[in-house]
């Protein structure tokens, strides 16, 4: 299935080819527990939460 | 898509979604998420399409219309800009697994365009955006634990 003529001989808009990003899911998985480690994400983007420089 | 004033305009995003060989279950939840969020205003989306990557590596890029019954989405696809060229296949693609489905979305952030403006409006440019990996805040926390623990 071919993509629409419109798209052929423009010039792209993304540039350069596009590299894969980590999958969020893979990185929750390692440590404690997924839900602990999400748990603790969640804790971190918690309102309130103030940094400590 | 209608012209619009560039001034109004919203950030443009795109995303492209992988749907691994043997991990493609497709029940419409998707479809109605996006319809959702046009919906509510959040966001209007520029392009779709769908990229099919072989075992050998090779891409096959399909317009939404031609990916069979589009349900509510039909609506949607009339209003599609088909910015994306031919050109950015391979470079879309480019993120893809051998033997992957990927949806690519572009999209305006609608939700952000009354803020631009006013910050446009303001004298402010934007000089710098981007997306916090999950696993960049997880590796601050683990290393903010450590210090308290060790107290280094």
């Amino acid at each position: 299935m071919p993509l629409r003529a419109a798209r052929v001989g423009r010039v792209g808009v993304i540039g350069a080819p596009v590299a894969k990003a980590a999958v969020v899911a893979s990185a929750v998985s390692p440590g404690p527990s997924p839900i602990a480690k999400a748990a603790v994400v969640g804790a971190a983007v918690t309102p309130g939460r103030r940094r400590r420089i | 898509m209608s012209e619009q004033d560039v001034s109004t305009l919203g950030p443009v995003d795109f995303l492209v979604i992988e749907f691994p060989a043997g991990h493609q279950n497709f029940t419409g939840e998707i479809a109605e998420e996006l319809l959702a969020l046009v919906a509510a205003g959040t966001i209007r989306v520029i392009d779709a399409i769908i990229l099919t990557k072989d075992e050998d590596g090779n891409v096959d890029a399909a317009e939404l219309a031609d990916a069979g019954e589009l349900g509510e989405l039909v609506e949607l696809e009339a209003e599609l800009a088909e910015l994306l060229a031919a050109e950015d296949v391979a470079n879309l693609a480019n993120a893809m697994d051998p033997g992957s489905v990927a949806g690519v979305l572009v999209y305006e952030n609608l939700w952000a365009a009354p803020f631009a403006s006013a910050a446009r409006r303001a004298g402010g440019q934007l000089i710098a955006n981007g997306r916090i990996p999950i696993q960049a805040i997880i590796a601050s926390l683990e290393a903010d634990d450590a210090l308290e623990t060790t107290g280094a």
